[in-house]
């Protein structure tokens, strides 16, 4: 089995290739056949070799050529790369649909952006399926330059460039960062190969463990876009071209969770609960600082941005309570804490792409991407008003969609930290479950704003409206994502089972034999529940569906101690089922009721005046202002202008208040570091005074400086 | 706060007890003017002549009173000669001349009704009336009337004013946004004929020029049992004024 | 700051100082020689007053009178005659009237505008170019104010003498693209629409507009005159009675006072000596129509901060008031009681002492009632330091009756002009200067307990006589009569023909002033506190709108 997996792989690399030797090939319109049919087929082969390697059991592993010197390059599939991969491929079927439709209306030739798209697809693959460390670090290389290069896509010649050269900087100072942890760990080990990491881990002190463990989870969060390291990450995905951002977000930023998973996880997972408290702690900040931002920003695009920083924390806060509770020996909620983080990668990657996507459209259809200024587009463009919704569903954790599983496994793993030991550990889970919380809450409103104030209510501008509806691929491709939205949202207990094949080796517990129980027949008795729990659950249809449903069960249920044996139990399943029946009941006594009742419909009630005009209905800074207001301590903003214009003292002409916002993380580390840098570059710049003696008395001194260290030394 | 309470308690209940028993204390109503027979003939046109809306016709020696038409300007009352009979009634709410009958809302709505106000160029004192009909002493809340703030949950559209030209697109625009069955008051007799202001460029002379009006209550303003009796009527729970009893205007 | 127009300007520094009638006369000759002549004919028969033979010199002429010497505007009366004839009155505090009266062509079609001097003015402008069409130079606010551009077209000049105001089927013409003037401009800033219609259970008709960014308001423009009736127009041919029936009814809950004001000026024109006994009476009634308003302002107050014990309680005293009041005079709103030349009815010592006994009865409700909200902290908190208005912005803007004295305007009519006896009477002006919410409330409770009082001395002192007086002689006239109404300083002004129809009837109410402060005070107060703002100022739309 593990074979099928490996030649699916290598399959989907020989057909990239093609791919990308067919765009530059085909470099005029005949491209744009290319990318929809290439790259279709590529994220099939994708997603089943990921299949395949999860159905199996064992691992892939292919040594590709030896240098001397730095050991083996090699290919390797495991459980954990598996996961990533399915998510990648998901992301990148639907994306592969509505290329051509942006590039034919923007005019850019589709065979360059083919060469591209192509080559990051092979490079994400690469370093998900490295084996070997300079694999890994070269596929990361070549994606962060290929990732500048479409961020900056479609910047005109004069254009600003910033944007992409912020998150070029940024890139390569994580990955400097991530190369040191490698060396230091590879040093150990004594060889570069994943294999030889792991199996020196054990022997690493405890300062190399820290210095590896720092170095490794900021540099690999800069790509995961963690406070205080995603200071690129909002202007780069509003610059980055609607074809590009889809595939940014949804793939790009979850490398960074594989790299922390990879590294601190797997390969080095270390002693003690400092990491992973260290994680915990930084991905709470992250997720609340996101969505806050995120819940007072206007522009679609950088609110999703902001959005993705937060779920990014909620993530990164798993992947910190798994290793707390792995290391502190609590095998079984470190499977709980890890199957969360995953399943909401999992989940991050459809709705944000779903999302993005939708963004694209509006933006594409009115011209703008202030929520300000739009409204009323749920009667211009009622499709992707439907699939918008489902996406700022998922995203809201509302049942029965993806977010709400993985938000809810995400919470009550931060409820397991009774089974610590310390009691200011306990603290720290509690707080960090705390603000998890209020981040869910607000994220709620983000994107009750960001739906009502798009979609609903009237027109606040005037836009030219570029077409009717969008074309039959671009609906496909968000389709696809909705749809998946909702099976990841009600089949969890299918999904689960899948995951466990990552989780099991790293946490070393199983997530289903803890998470899902078999169903509770009589027969198959689970000797772990008492008999009385489980005639109660069998009154409640727990064991609906048991001979004709595949699987394990439709439950997820934690089983407790004696005097609690049910921690807590969910079924998404059971619960669409019983809403879809409500909602029948519901529809059909009221069309009972109703029938003889005529329905008229009338104009919105509005106080009588005689016509309600747009700039009389709530915009989106009005609807956000409270957030504003309430977290303002955080939000400092600078009252730049505030003045009142008046004719003849008396007549107010104008009132105008502009405020000025600096975002938390450059008020608290950028600005000071960019401060003390240049105060230092300043000092240095004293030396570049021209004078040629000067110079030569510089090169004087240094001379002496080596003799004197080599006489010492 | 528990003092509130027990002033409260100390008080007593000050409620009265209209409908089941009428009211009697002192200035609940100016009452009104009453057909009155006089000596002769020239003294019941004296009585005429004292109106200053000729509201009072006067037919052999008998002076008679068109309701919708009297704005209460007391000159029948006191103050002149030849003076009508004025009696402390309060009950007068009538039926427009071209409904020869009220039609009833469903039983449903006798002990739950839902009153939209809508001032449409009032003086101030019929809405000032229908705003006492919160306060204790008559406390409509206990007969199921309630004030809604949107026409959407109304079931009776309450006019005040003779519908000034700034106010008849919001008028009709809430009669429009309320759900059938909806029935119209018109409370005051400037929303019946337009009162003093009459009919004008601004003034469009009654709320029946511009809405179906179901029941009307005469008055200047009408006190608010009046008022009362009015919403009674509307909800079906009281006959309204019989025609016979007034002399009326052909619409 | 106000402008100072330089055409007139002098070199010494006016400083200044409180005037009397004759001494702002004597100033006012001597700064503006050349503009002004007083008036000896018929204008001036009962009020000083001023011809302005140069038009330009009238803002520098307001930056005097207000800003120098201190003067209220009382208003603006404008007539078309043979000419225009625009009539400025201001009131010499503590003294009497000054008119300033400009005579223009008919074909003027700019006058200058004095709202950059006195910001009172503002509004009284506007109406005149609605109503008349005449432009005010300067005025940047012009239209829109009584017929709103969104309903009627422009250049209607309903108040002209060609207007018909009999038109019923008056054709109007819509302007579909209107917008409303917007005055934040932040990109997220939104217009609230409130009303006219108004949703919160019974309202007047007023709309406002508030501006905001989402948690406070940052502007809030009221558009008012949907209750417009042209009563000002209607009233143009009728006789005097029917007149009378337009001024008691065009602001009920002031019926008295506002009929009050118009005897005053008929009794003027007709000679008319009032007699002691109808002037006791008159005072009398007076008062309690101002204690039963102040009972309802309390109540609307208590209603707004949504302390309903305490709403319930005071409009039990309201009703009982009302009740009395019927019962006393025939009328819960005292209609039908004045006339030309004292009052309809008499009153025996029974009736009053049973007023006096309800009038005791609800001042010391009332008395309770303070007390207790006194210690209610939660209502308290809703109304102090909500909704400001500043000695100086008060001052700045002319507000007159209890709004004005909550902000340290200690004006009064009754005190300053006084008028149908009430130099007799022992009373308090109360005043405050903190201008807030509680400032007002409590600015309400002394003015009723003092209302209750003088009531008291009215009755105990009311000697028997008549209470009408025969007209003495018929001519034709204009004269402008005064009152202190419960809501602030009301004037009208009337102008007869020979056979005692009214040519002009003009009212100048308290309502039309006081609407003008309600921007200044919700500034910057949260959407919660603004119908707590409006509940203080206890305006009333239908008496600003006639």
């Amino acid at each position: 089995m593990a074979a099928y997996a490996g030649a699916a792989l290598l399959l989907f690399y020989a057909l990239c290739a093609t791919g990308l030797i067919l765009s530059w090939v085909f470099r005029g319109k005949d491209a744009s056949l290319v990318i929809p049919w290439f790259g279709t087929l590529c994220s099939i082969v994708l997603m089943a070799a990921a299949g395949l390697r999860l159905a199996a059991g064992t691992d892939f592993h292919l040594n590709l050529w030896t240098l001397n010197g730095f050991g083996t390059l090699s290919l390797h599939l495991d459980a954990l790369s598996a996961v990533f991969l399915f998510a990648v491929g998901l992301v990148y079927l639907s994306c592969c649909f509505f290329a051509p439709d942006y590039l034919s209306r923007d005019g850019h030739p589709a065979g360059r952006y083919g060469v591209l798209h192509f080559a990051l697809m092979a490079s994400v693959v690469l370093i998900l399926t490295a084996g070997d460390v300079l694999t890994f670090l070269i596929s990361w290389e070549c994606m962060s330059i290929l990732c500048y290069l479409l961020v900056n896509y479609e910047q005109e010649p004069e254009g600003d460039f910033t944007a992409g050269y912020i998150m070029l900087a940024m890139s390569e100072a994580g990955f400097l960062a991530v190369v040191i942890a490698f060396l230091i760990a590879g040093n150990a080990a004594g060889g570069y190969s994943f294999g030889a990491l792991r199996m020196a881990a054990a022997h690493l002190s405890g300062a190399a463990m820290w210095d590896v463990f720092v170095l490794g989870f900021f540099g690999f969060g800069v790509k995961a876009g963690l406070v205080p390291l995603n200071f690129w990450l909002p202007r780069s995905y509003t610059a980055a071209p609607p074809i590009f951002i889809p595939v940014f977000a949804g793939v790009t930023l979850n490398l960074g969770f594989y790299g922390i998973l990879r590294l601190n996880a797997d390969l080095v997972p270390g002693h003690g609960i400092g990491p992973g408290l260290v994680a915990l702690v930084i991905g709470a900040i992250t997720a609340l600082v996101g969505i806050l931002y995120a819940t007072t920003e206007n522009d679609l695009k950088t609110m999703l941005a902001h959005s993705s920083i937060e779920n990014a924390g909620i993530i990164v806060a798993g992947i910190g309570a798994f290793l707390v509770f792995r290391n502190s020996g609590n095998a079984v909620p470190a499977a709980l804490a890890l199957t969360a983080a995953l399943y909401h990668m999992l989940n991050h990657s459809t709705y944000k792409a779903l999302l993005y996507q939708g963004a694209g459209h509006i933006e594409a259809a009115t011209g703008t991407r202030d929520m300000d200024r739009l409204g009323g587009l749920i009667r211009s463009l009622p499709a992707l008003s439907i699939v918008f919704l489902a996406g700022c569903l998922a995203i809201s954790a509302v049942p029965p969609f993806n977010g709400f599983v993985s938000e809810w496994l995400t919470l009550q793993t931060f409820l397991r930290s009774a089974l610590l030991p310390s009691a200011a550990v306990k603290i720290v889970f509690a707080l960090s479950g705390a603000i998890l919380a209020l981040t869910a809450a607000l994220a709620v409103t983000c994107f009750v704003k960001t739906y009502a104030m798009s979609f609903l209510g009237m027109p606040r501008s005037d836009w030219k409206s570029n077409g009717a509806e969008f074309a039959r691929r671009p609906r496909f491709s968000l389709t696809l994502l909705a749809m998946a939205c909702v099976l990841l949202g009600v089949l969890p207990t299918y999904v689960i089972p899948a995951l466990n094949r990552a989780v099991e080796p790293l946490a070393g517990a199983s997530a289903t034999a803890s998470l899902v129980p078999p169903f509770f027949t009589a027969t198959q008795a689970n000797q772990q529940l008492p008999p009385a729990f489980l005639a109660d659950f069998h009154n409640l249809g727990a064991q609906t569906g048991a001979r004709w449903v595949p699987g394990r069960g439709l439950v997820i249920l934690l089983r407790g101690s004696e005097q609690n044996p049910v921690v807590f139990a969910m079924s998404p399943s059971y619960s669409v089922v019983a809403l879809v029946i409500l909602l029948l009941i519901a529809w059909f006594v009221t069309s009972r009721l109703t029938r003889q009742r005529s329905v008229v419909k009338s104009e919105v009630w509005a106080g009588g005046i005689p016509n309600l005009l747009p700039e009389m209905t709530y915009t989106a800074t009005g609807f956000s202002n409270p957030v504003r207001v309430v977290f303002q301590a955080i939000f400092r903003p600078n009252i730049v202008e505030d003045t009142r214009e008046t004719v003849a003292v008396h007549f107010r002409t104008a009132i105008r208040r502009r405020r000025d916002e600096t975002h938390l993380v450059d008020r608290l580390f950028f600005r000071p570091i960019g401060a003390i840098v240049n105060s230092v570059a300043r000092l240095l710049a004293g030396m570049h005074h021209g004078r040629l003696n000067a110079y030569v008395g510089y090169v004087l001194g240094f001379l002496i400086l080596i003799l004197v260290l080599y006489r010492i030394g | 706060m528990s003092s509130w309470f027990w002033y409260g308690i100390r008080r007593g209940i000050q409620t009265t007890r209209y409908p089941e028993a009428p009211e009697t204390a002192a200035g609940v109503s100016p009452g009104r003017p009453l057909p009155t027979t006089f000596a002769s003939e020239e003294q019941a046109s004296q009585a005429a002549s004292n109106c200053p809306v000729r509201a009072i016709t006067a037919s052999e020696n008998i002076a008679t009173v068109d309701l919708r038409t009297c704005v209460w300007c007391q000159r029948c009352h006191f103050g002149s000669s030849n003076l009508l009979s004025w009696d402390a009634s309060y009950e007068w709410a009538q039926t427009p001349a071209i409904r020869k009958d009220y039609d009833r809302l469903e039983t449903a709505f006798s002990q739950s009704l839902h009153v939209m106000v809508v001032d449409a160029g009032d003086c101030g004192a019929c809405l000032h009336e229908v705003k006492q009909l919160n306060n204790p002493l008559y406390n409509m809340h206990r007969l199921g009337i309630f004030l809604t703030a949107t026409p959407r949950t109304a079931d009776v559209l309450l006019v005040v004013g003779p519908v000034s030209e700034n106010m008849r697109g919001p008028l009709l625009k809430t009669y429009e946004a309320m759900p059938d069955p909806k029935r119209v008051l018109a409370v005051g007799s400037c929303a019946i004929t337009g009162g003093v202001f009459g009919k004008s460029f601004m003034s469009a002379g009654g709320v029946g020029m511009v809405l179906p009006v179901d029941v009307e209550v005469p008055g200047d303003p009408p006190p608010p049992l009046a008022v009362l009796h009015g919403l009674l009527v509307v909800a079906g729970r009281k006959m309204p004024l019989p025609l016979s009893t007034q002399s009326r205007e052909e619409a | 700051m106000r402008l100072a127009d330089s055409s007139t300007a002098n070199a010494e520094n006016i400083n200044p100082q409180s005037y009397d009638a004759k001494s702002l006369a004597a100033a006012i000759e001597k700064h503006f020689s050349s503009a002004v002549s007083p008036s000896a004919n018929e204008e001036s028969r009962f009020d000083l007053a001023f011809i302005l033979t140069q038009p330009e010199a009238l803002p520098s002429l307001a930056q005097f009178l207000f800003g120098d010497a201190g003067c209220s505007f009382g208003g603006l009366i404008v007539e078309e005659r043979e000419e225009w004839i625009l009539r400025y009155v201001f009131l010499i505090h503590g003294e009497s009237w000054i008119h300033f009266i400009l005579r223009l062509p008919l074909a003027t079609k700019t006058v200058p505008s004095i709202s950059a001097q006195i910001h009172a003015a503002d509004w009284y402008e506007r109406e005149a170019e609605d109503l008349f069409g005449l432009e005010f130079e300067e005025h940047p606010r012009l239209g829109d104010f009584i017929l709103h551009d969104q309903v009627w077209q422009e250049g209607l000049a309903p108040m002209r003498k060609a207007f018909d105001a009999g038109q019923t089927h008056l054709k109007k013409r819509p302007k579909e693209d209107w917008h409303p003037v917007l005055v934040v401009q932040d990109p997220g800033a939104f217009a609230m629409p409130v009303g006219p219609v108004y949703e919160g259970g019974i309202g007047e008709s007023v709309h406002f507009l508030l501006e905001t960014v989402g948690e406070d308001v940052i502007r809030a423009v009221p558009r008012l005159f949907y209750n417009y009736r042209a009563v000002e127009k209607i009233a143009e041919g009728k006789s005097v009675l029917d007149a009378l029936l337009l001024s008691e009814r065009f602001s009920a809950k002031s019926a008295f006072a506002h009929s009050l004001a118009y005897c005053q000026a008929v009794e003027k024109i007709f000679q008319q000596q009032v007699p002691e006994r109808a002037r006791g009476l008159r005072v009398a009634l007076a008062e309690l129509e101002r204690l039963r308003h102040h009972a309802g302002a309390i109540a609307a107050i208590c209603q707004s901060t949504a302390l309903n014990v305490s709403e319930a309680h005071a409009g039990i005293v309201e009703e009982h008031l009302l009740r009395a009041s019927c019962a006393f005079a025939g009328h819960r709103y005292l209609f039908g009681l004045n006339t030309p030349g004292g009052l309809r009815r008499d009153f025996d010592a029974q009736n009053c002492r049973t007023l006096l006994g309800a009038v005791d009865n609800a001042s010391s409700q009332l008395r309770k009632l303070e007390e207790r909200l006194r210690y209610s902290s939660s209502f308290l908190d809703r109304l102090e330091d909500v909704g400001i208005i500043s000695p100086d912005s008060a001052r700045d803007l002319d507000l007159v009756g209890p709004l004005g004295r909550a902000s340290g305007l200690a004006h009064d009519l009754r005190r300053a002009c006084p008028y149908s006896g009430y130099e007799r009477y022992r009373f308090e002006v109360p005043c405050e200067t903190e201008g807030d919410g509680l400032a007002r409330l409590r600015v309400l409770f002394s003015e009723a307990q003092q209302s209750a009082g003088l009531i008291r001395q009215v009755v105990e002192s009311l000697e028997p006589g008549e209470t009408r007086a025969p007209v003495a002689q018929a001519d034709a006239g204009m004269a402008s009569g005064w009152v202190e109404a419960p809501i602030g300083a009301a004037v009208h002004w009337i102008r007869l023909d020979r056979e005692h129809r009214v040519e002009r009837y003009r009212i100048l109410s308290p309502s039309f002033r006081n609407w003008l402060g309600l921007h200044v005070a919700v500034e910057d107060f949260a959407f919660q506190d603004f119908p707590i703002i409006l509940a203080t100022f206890g305006l009333s739309a239908t008496e600003c709108d006639r």
